[in-house]
């Protein structure tokens, strides 16, 4: 199984410390080490008491990282997982008013993402000629507009008691109960993706879907738990949105898939599908996250973090095709001196 | 397995960083106790300051603080003139100021904003809030870590601030809107009002305390004929007026609180050219065009609040808070510098918790509208 997954994958790589050390997750480990270097050089508080601090307002984000990359390995896109977030804190807000206990109001934003993902799901193995972008895209207009309808005039809600959703934002020692689970879930989809037959299903699927089809993967089975699972790490993500927002309005997850797509690209993962590895998308959202906080200890212009941001996204995605275009040119060369 | 033990490699790496980080700590813990201790000396430093200045006057010094404001946004004009007014205040007292723009218009990006603000340890935060509830955990959290809380030009919730600086007292817009009408009618005659929606809370408010105004003898002689409303669609805005025109021909002046309604009363009043003024509340750069007290201009003047003034009056606020000379409370009163109404004074607000009010609208008239009309 491995032999055959890993012909598809990673064309023709081979194993060893040099693969290793020449591989992108290895080249973003060492941006990570310089970027936090480079944020403890320029700003004083940059310690990690208040690095974790600052943190959880961004680790949410992660938890829709992990699908997202999924849904990149395939080849597919979900653009709805932000207003999956804004239903699902909507609701969740809404049945913690209601007075039911905490347990019960993260198992329905949960089931509410689930239910969102769910139906993406079904639309798009229904009717698999659709693209995803375009359903997605549609169901994102959808699933925000419910927000809305339920948020009324107002557009936001917040909590009467806080007391619930602010234990789930609280800490061991420094650490908050977010930073585990995020390290939960990352080391789960990581060796789902790299160790399951589910997992290497997701890079066949992405290199080429009829080829997958025919050798047996059942790929809309796949793409439907995918999508699901999408929907209620959305789920999860409101939650934790909600702990440290004590509410929920029109504007809540608004650009996360986007943030999601961001990390999982900066960490090497193709959104034509079938190329990548988890560990780079959580080490590039490590990345983001601390060149965040650091450029924000020291008052820089927001949108020049942006700016900054986006051009490392750019010459992440750009230095590979570059890279091998060059390694192509040279070996071209080669071939034609030798004539 | 190679690639799971890359995974698990990675995932190790970065535990190791955080872990290299934690190794830090000594030196960086170092600094920290160093940076307190340090900030124990300013604070005594600040204490031996406030005693002398306490006995000089009342003057507040804002040396060796850092204060913070948190704006709405990136590139709002009226925010970033707030701002300009904050940081004028603050540098005048003497004091460092922080201008913090969040990444986006919403309460999520305000809340990475308060929490950078917290790890750099200033000593107030002063913000203009994008959600009234959802900024209550990390408000909290700073004023937890001893930094003082308040709020301006659009606000929080009573427990996420310990002040309100105000820019609008429905009182003070009643009196100056009617003191307009009574002036601009030459003191007796017929006038309309034009609002929003009829259930618009703050326009509610306006015309009740113009009404409450209106009470006193001095404008005995002016009769409201009605309240219009425009539901600040321009369009219904300006069929509304077209209909007061018809209705009441002995119109003399029309009121409109709402920016949507007065520029579009603006528009019908001079494209007609007709006798009928107007004043109200409205943006200076929709409305520069109408402006003016010839013939050709519908509107003599009109009102809004001043932004730079609010941000002095935030800055102001911020100092008192910091330096202990207000708590928050109602019943505690500041001098803001040179401010037109300082000294200020803290007052109950109707959400149950307290606020600080600016004054009257400011007005824009033919003499300043050029300068206005770029910002806002």
């Amino acid at each position: 199984m491995e032999e055959k997954s890993e012909r598809i994958v990673s064309t023709g790589k081979k194993h060893g410390a040099k693969s290793f050390f020449s591989s992108w997750e290895f080249a973003l480990a060492i941006i990570f080490i310089a970027v936090s270097a480079f944020c403890r050089a320029i700003s004083p508080n940059y310690t990690p008491g208040n690095v974790l601090r600052e943190m959880p307002k961004y680790l949410g984000e992660m938890f829709l990282l992990f699908p997202m990359a999924f849904i990149l390995l395939m080849g597919d896109i979900d653009i709805s997982v932000g207003s999956i977030v804004c239903l699902s804190a909507t609701v969740s807000c809404f049945a913690c008013n209601a007075g039911l206990p905490i347990p019960v109001v993260v198992l329905i934003g949960l089931l509410v993402g689930l239910l969102c993902g769910m139906l993406n799901g079904f639309i798009l193995t229904t009717f698999v000629e659709l693209p995803a972008m375009i359903v997605t895209l549609g169901t994102q207009i959808v699933y925000r507009g419910i927000a809305e309808i339920v948020l009324g005039s107002g557009g936001s809600i917040s909590l009467k008691d806080t007391s619930g959703f602010n234990a789930l934002a609280g800490k061991v020692g420094p650490f908050p109960y977010l930073f585990f689970l995020v390290i939960l879930f990352a080391v789960a989809f990581a060796v789902v993706s790299a160790k399951t037959p589910f997992g290497r299903s997701l890079y066949a699927i992405g290199s080429n879907h009829n080829a997958a089809f025919y050798s047996g993967v059942k790929v809309q089975r796949v793409r439907f738990i995918v999508f699901s699972v999408t929907g209620a790490m959305a789920g999860l993500c409101a939650v934790f949105l909600t702990s440290t927002l004590f509410g929920a309005n029109t504007t809540t997850g608004n650009g996360f898939e986007m943030d999601a797509i961001a990390m999982a690209v900066f960490g090497g993962i193709s959104t034509a599908g079938g190329k990548g590895r988890l560990a780079g998308g959580i080490i590039s959202a490590f990345i983001i996250i601390c060149l965040r906080i650091g450029l924000g200890q020291i008052n820089m212009n927001p949108q020049i973090i942006l700016i900054i941001l986006g051009i490392l996204l750019i010459t992440a995605v750009l230095v590979p095709n570059v890279s091998s275009k060059i390694n192509a040119r040279n070996t071209k060369n080669k071939v034609l001196t030798r004539k | 397995m190679k690639r799971f033990l890359s995974v698990l490699l990675s995932v190790g790496l970065a535990a190791t960083i955080m872990g290299g980080c934690n190794g830090n700590t000594t030196p960086t813990n170092a600094s920290g106790t160093a940076s307190t201790s340090g900030d124990a000396t300013s604070s005594e430093t600040a204490s031996g300051d406030e005693a002398s200045s306490a006995a000089a006057a009342e003057g507040a010094s804002a040396k060796g603080k850092t204060f913070a404001i948190v704006t709405k946004a990136a590139g709002n004009p009226y925010n970033e003139k707030e701002a300009d007014g904050f940081k004028q205040a603050i540098e005048q007292e003497g004091g460092t100021c922080i201008v913090k723009h969040p990444e986006a218009a919403t309460a999520d990006a305000q809340v990475s904003v308060i929490q950078s603000l917290i790890s750099q340890k200033v000593d107030s935060i002063c913000i203009a809030a994008n959600d009234e509830n959802a900024l209550q955990a990390s408000l909290q959290e700073a004023m937890q870590a001893g930094i003082k809380v308040s709020c301006l030009d659009s606000k929080t919730n009573k427990d996420s601030r310990q002040v309100f600086v105000n820019q609008a007292g429905t009182k003070e817009i009643g009196q100056a809107l009617m003191d307009a009408v009574l002036d601009i009618s030459g003191g007796s005659g017929d006038w309309a009002i034009l609002s929003a929606t009829s259930q618009a809370a703050n326009q509610n408010a306006w015309i009740e305390a113009m009404k409450t105004v209106m009470k006193d003898a001095k404008y005995s002689k002016l009769n409201l004929v009605e309240v219009a409303y425009g539901d600040d669609e321009p369009q219904k805005s300006t069929d509304q007026t077209q209909a007061l025109l018809s209705k009441y021909p002995n119109l003399k002046v029309i009121c409109a609180p709402t920016t949507v309604g007065i520029s579009a009363a603006a528009k019908v009043l001079q494209d007609k050219k007709s006798k009928v003024k107007l004043t109200g509340l409205g943006l200076p750069s929709e409305m520069a065009a109408y402006i003016g007290t010839d013939a050709d201009h519908s509107c003599p003047y009109m009102f809004l609040w001043n932004p730079v003034e609010l941000g002095q009056l935030g800055a102001y606020t911020s100092i008192a808070l910091v330096n202990g000379t207000i708590t928050g409370k109602a019943g505690d009163t500041f001098e803001a510098g040179k401010m037109a109404n300082s000294p200020y004074k803290v007052v109950d607000a109707a959400d149950g918790g307290t606020e600080i009010i600016l004054g009257a609208p400011f007005k824009f008239d033919p003499s300043n509208i050029g300068e206005w009309k770029s910002v806002y």
